[in-house]
């Protein structure tokens, strides 16, 4: 922790503190939708900034702390403002800032209470940012119910029909998960005092607690009870269908790009460094939800017919994908869990945001009721081809990079595991493509022009386009980060 | 250095794809349609100037990193040799012919961009499969195609049965990715090392049990690709493309790309000998399935759908009797005269005044133009095996291996070959006739086709004739020159007494000869199709549909509906809101409590105090006792 010595300007501070502040300036223009809306874009290009910067400082890795912010909070109970980056923080503080300015571009059109809407946008982002920077327990739990708050209010006010009942799943699901979570870091903040003399939060102290075995199991169960749900794992994702069906387009966006890694995140972060020994015993469990779930919610995808329901259970389908590499606890599978995570924010993302277009325009999100886009909206609807072919996993796009790696990774370890998995790329290729035959092929349903792309969506997209391609091609200055990171933890220490 | 250029081969089609999928549609048409010629025109020229770099070993280049991660070392690596160029000089060069034959086809299509940016991808995707020294390219390869083809089966999309057609293919040869893509994880398990080079290099050390599982996992990919058994339902469907698809990529390339994966792990795949008899078997097997099939077809495109099927078949005995010399060899010879008859199908179709089924056809002979009928009859003749044509050599070389290769089972092959050449020799005889003799029971009205329709499809019919010439036997007095330019790379050699040859010559010959007799007595004039259970069975493609349905699709969407409603509906929520409910009773209980009445509460709370005060009691007295 050579880096903490030195004095530093606080750009992780900022990172968590910048859309913080934005939030709270949109909240004080009260009903200026248009001073909120561009006030939020530029908060959110500051911090887009300053995550490249920092990308560009540490791209090319390296072992240990990238950035370590250590500063004293509450020494009564311990508990200190402790922020890190390793490289996986790294490229999820990158994907953050990134979806986050997606999804503000999307919400460009919002009337209705605008500047409560940027607010929360931005609040969910300083959440964000926290918990994947957070070292201190106390700290990344607040910041994990930082992000809770504003995407209840987004789902509650914005939504849709069912807005009020999805969101109170949401609430309560999240909510019974990182309440056990909360049980626990107490728990272990309490033997670890009692062990060592000195009481403290910060997870680098913690690290040291000696646990009985039944302790472990207990304490772990209880983060993974929050991780778990949050991921989700089947059978505890339901709340996100709903969720994500009812919440309003930059929201889905978020929930499905950023919120749900969190719970991946909180595994890698905290759980499986913290208890070492129960993870390991849990890892085969881990692969079978995690086997189960990519093809339970593959299935439920192909059945449905609401295209951001649909969008959903693939969403929930890749990240068993995601977690099955974890479950290996292998190098290269970890890396392309990693990298999935990301990809999959891209991919999946742009799918939500096109959905949110289409919706738009047609007025419906119904398999049944749409069809033939590609006569009345080209590009729009090469767009839509372009993502669901990512999201399929065709070589040379995003995922598939990272796909390859888990599953190639996965094989040298179990390779049982990885042979049950491959069969679900033809569960991916069976639903994405029924969604691309509904959508944009066959007779147009829809009987009226549509508006093509406009310069904003294109805004949007045209990034993500790219970065789909380029991940795909090139993933290595995304890997790179990691190369440094993920070997020691898996050794089962921290950088 | 210099060999980074061969890099230019592949990536010619693709920048020239890219740059039409952006920007085609805003330029006039003569632009994107030049540049699609250019891509593939361009990489065809390039392969011969390179051809040098094919001698000897041939040359590998490397032009970067693709993925890196622990012990994965994967980069964009291609492989140029004796194996690769003739392929690549062939997917080129029937590319461009198709391209140009494209323009004429498509010249009153709207959505010109889309199809040539495709159709240039797929000759990258091809590209990629044929060059790629490392087996993830070849996989990436291997799935753009299945891309391409997907999206030029449903090129026509606002007719749904033809993007369902595409998803079909895409879904089932997907089925067989998924088995290559298993192999694929195994041999970087098993040698480290994805390079196909290495990867043939370290073959031997691998143990036999492995080696016969990995081949087979390998065969069933190739079945998906190259459509045989079981997984060739697609094929036939995926002839709702525009026809110079037809030509390009379901007849002349990428069906082939299952033979070639097999022919490029050669070194590996030789060394079990269950999997070898298992390749030979699908590829016989499907032979005789797809020319049972084709007897029965009405619709033109689908007879050829059916031919390539069994000629692929017979591709997939070669490699199985060990000749990879043979499969080429009849790979490329296919290629010139199945893509002619494709496009000559596609002029036929345009006379008839877009009529598909050939019992309402007929006449082209009087009526049409006579250069048709003479290419038709060029690559027919070619298909059907007539001595001294491209088609004749290259199959009974195929026989002959199968025949020499000693066990009874391969004479089983041989003897399933020989049968299915009978029937091939019928259909396609039975093709001509119908097409072209008699008179015209259709409606369409003789008209010109565009001169870019016209002349690419002469020198592939020169090819498909004087194919044989690629790899004369010793007999006829030729050097076998195929064989020899594969060198360590060809497999076995066959080898037979002249007498056996000549015997196996003149069989074949006598096979045509029958199968024309028996199409000419029944379609020299004609007579209505049967109409019997049998015929309808075979024109069903002995129901294959039908069995998937019933045995995968719906099966697969039944399981959809369970997972969702019976799951997630029932019992996960529904165990979700039992809870709530249950709760809900709980705090109704406890709301009771809060009745707001003092009395209640005042009771309550001396029951309490009594409660306390008795347990206090009771700890006093247990404490006393000590």
């Amino acid at each position: 922790m050579t880096a903490a010595s030195l004095p530093q300007f606080p750009w992780l501070t900022l990172l968590v503190m910048l859309p913080l502040a934005g939030a709270l300036l949109c909240l004080l223009h009260g009903n200026r939708t248009v001073e909120s809306r561009w006030l939020a874009l530029a908060t959110s290009l500051a911090v887009f900034g300053v995550s490249l910067y920092l990308f560009f400082c540490h791209g090319d890795g390296g072992s240990g702390w990238l950035r370590y912010e250590d500063v004293s909070w509450i020494e009564r109970y311990g508990i200190r403002y402790v922020l890190a980056m390793d490289g996986i923080a790294l490229l999820m503080v990158l994907l953050t800032a990134f979806l986050q300015l997606a999804a503000i571009l999307l919400a460009w059109r919002v009337e209705e209470k605008a500047s409560y809407f940027f607010a929360l946008l931005l609040l969910l982002e300083s959440g964000l940012m926290g918990i994947f920077l957070a070292y201190d327990l106390i700290l990344f739990y607040l910041f994990w119910e930082i992000a809770l708050i504003p995407m209840f209010f987004l789902i509650a006010v914005w939504g849709g029909e069912n807005r009020r009942r999805a969101a109170l799943k949401f609430f309560l699901y999240t909510l019974a998960g990182s309440l056990c979570m909360l049980v626990a870091m107490i728990t272990l903040y309490q033997i670890h005092g009692d062990q060592s003399g000195t009481y403290s939060f910060v997870i680098g102290d913690l690290l040291q607690t000696k646990l009985s075995s039944t302790q472990e199991v207990w304490l772990f169960a209880g983060f993974m009870a929050a991780f778990i749900v949050k991921s989700p794992l089947v059978p505890f994702h339901t709340w996100l269908t709903d969720a994500l069906t009812e919440a309003p387009a930059a929201g889905s966006l978020d929930l499905t790009g950023l919120l749900i890694k969190t719970g991946i995140y909180g595994m890698i972060r905290l759980a499986f460094p913290l208890f070492p020994n129960a993870s390991r015993d849990f890892l085969p469990i881990l692969a079978v939800l995690a086997l189960f779930g990519l093809f339970h919610a593959a299935w439920c995808a192909y059945n449905e017919d609401d295209i951001k329901r649909l969008l959903a259970y693939s969403s929930i389908s890749h990240l068993g994908l995601v977690v099955l590499g974890l479950a290996a606890w292998q190098l290269t599978a970890w890396e392309g869990s990693i990298l999935l995570m990301v990809t999959h924010g891209l991919t999946t993302g742009a799918l939500f945001v096109l959905v949110a277009l289409i919706r738009e325009r047609t007025g419906t999100r119904s398999l049944q009721e749409l069809g033939g886009l590609w006569g009345q909206a080209p590009y729009l609807s090469a767009m839509f081809l372009l993502f669901s072919l990512a999201s399929l996993g065709l070589p040379g796009l995003a995922n598939f990079a990272g796909e390859i790696l888990v599953l190639l990774g996965v094989f040298q370890v179990h390779p049982v595991w990885a042979v049950i998995a491959f069969a679900g790329v033809v569960f991916a290729a069976a639903y994405m493509l029924r969604l691309v035959q509904g959508t944009i092929w066959g007779p147009a349903k829809v009987k009226r022009t549509l508006p093509d792309l406009t310069a904003r969506e294109w805004l949007i997209l045209l990034p993500m386009a790219i970065l789909v391609v380029w991940l795909g091609l090139y993933p290595a200055p995304f890997i790179a980060p990691l190369h440094g990171t993920v070997a020691p933890l898996l050794l089962g220490g921290m950088p | 250095m210099s060999q980074t250029l061969l890099f230019l081969i592949p990536l010619l089609p693709l920048s020239c794809a890219v740059i039409n999928m952006l920007f085609g549609m805003r330029l006039p048409r003569l632009i994107p349609e030049t540049l699609a010629i250019c891509g593939v025109l361009g990489a065809f020229l390039l392969t011969i100037l390179f051809w040098g770099y094919a001698e000897g070993e041939g040359t590998r280049a490397v032009l970067g990193t693709w993925l890196s991660s622990g012990s994965v070392d994967v980069s964009f690596a291609l492989c140029f040799d004796k194996l690769s160029a003739p392929m690549t000089l062939m997917v080129t060069g029937v590319a461009t012919l198709i391209h140009f034959y494209a323009i004429g086809y498509m010249r009153d299509e709207v959505d010109y961009a889309r199809f040539f940016s495709l159709l240039n991808l797929f000759v990258f995707a091809m590209l990629a499969i044929i060059l790629a020294d490392n087996l993830l390219i070849l996989f990436l390869g291997w799935e753009g195609v299945g891309l391409c083809s997907y999206g030029l089966i449903g090129f026509w999309y606002r007719k749904r049965e033809n993007a369902k057609a595409g998803t079909k293919a895409f879904l089932v040869t997907r089925v067989g990715d998924v088995f290559l893509g298993i192999a694929l994880l195994w041999l970087f398990a098993l040698t480290g090392t994805l390079s196909i080079t290495e990867i043939n290099a370290q073959a031997e050390m691998i143990s036999p049990g492995i080696v016969t599982v990995l081949t087979l996992l390998l065969l069933v990919g190739a079945c998906g690709k190259s459509a045989q058994l079981p997984l060739m339902t697609w094929l036939a469907d995926a002839m709702a493309g525009p026809t110079p698809v037809s030509a390009l990529i379901h007849a002349a390339t990428m069906v082939t790309a299952g033979v070639y994966l097999l022919c490029r792990l050669f070194p590996l795949v030789s060394l079990s000998v269950f999997g070898m008899a298992a390749i030979a078997g699908v590829g016989a097997i499907t032979a005789l399935y797809a020319a049972t099939c084709a007897l029965a077809q009405r619709e033109i495109k689908r007879v050829l759908a059916y031919s390539t099927m069994s000629q692929v078949g017979y591709m997939f005995m070669a490699v199985g009797a060990g000749t990879v010399s043979g499969a080429m060899f009849h790979l490329l010879t296919h290629a010139f005269f199945k893509a002619v008859l494709f496009m000559a199908a596609g002029w036929v179709i345009h006379l008839a005044g877009e009529e598909n089924d050939i019992f309402r056809m007929g006449g082209l002979a009087k009526n049409g133009p006579k250069e048709l009928f003479w290419i038709f009859l060029a690559a027919a003749v070619c298909l059907a095996g007539v001595p001294l044509t491209g088609g004749f050599f290259s199959k009974d070389g195929i026989l002959l291996a199968l025949f020499t290769e000693g066990t009874l089972l391969y004479k089983g092959y041989w003897l399933i070959g020989v049968f299915t050449a009978l029937l091939t020799a019928f259909y396609t005889f039975r093709l001509v006739y119908l097409v072209f003799a008699g008179e015209p029971r259709g409606e369409g009205q003789p008209h010109a086709v565009p001169a870019l329709m016209r002349w690419p499809l002469w020198p592939l019919a020169v090819l498909g004739l004087a194919g044989g010439l690629l790899n004369l036997p010793a007999m006829v007095g030729g050097g076998e020159s195929l064989h020899q330019w594969y060198g360590k790379l060809a497999g076995r050699q066959v080898t037979a007494s002249h007498d056996l040859e000549w015997l196996l010559i003149a069989l074949a010959t006598g096979i045509v000869a029958v199968g024309w007799l028996l199409a000419h007595l029944r379609y020299r004039s004609y007579r209505e199709p049967l109409d019997n259970s049998v015929s309808r069975f075979l024109l069903a493609g002995w129901q294959a549909d039908a069995v998937v349905d019933r045995l995968l699709v719906r099966p697969f969407a039944a399981m959809g509906r369970f997972c969702s409603a019976g799951c997630d509906r029932t019992l996960f929520d529904g165990t979700l809101e039992g809870l709530v409910k249950l709760s809900g009773r709980w705090s109704g209980l406890l709301l009771q409590l809060t009745t707001g009445r003092l009395t209640t509460y005042l009771s309550a709370f001396a029951w309490g105090f009594l409660i306390m005060l008795g347990w206090f009691l009771l700890k006093l007295v247990n404490g006393g006792g000590h």
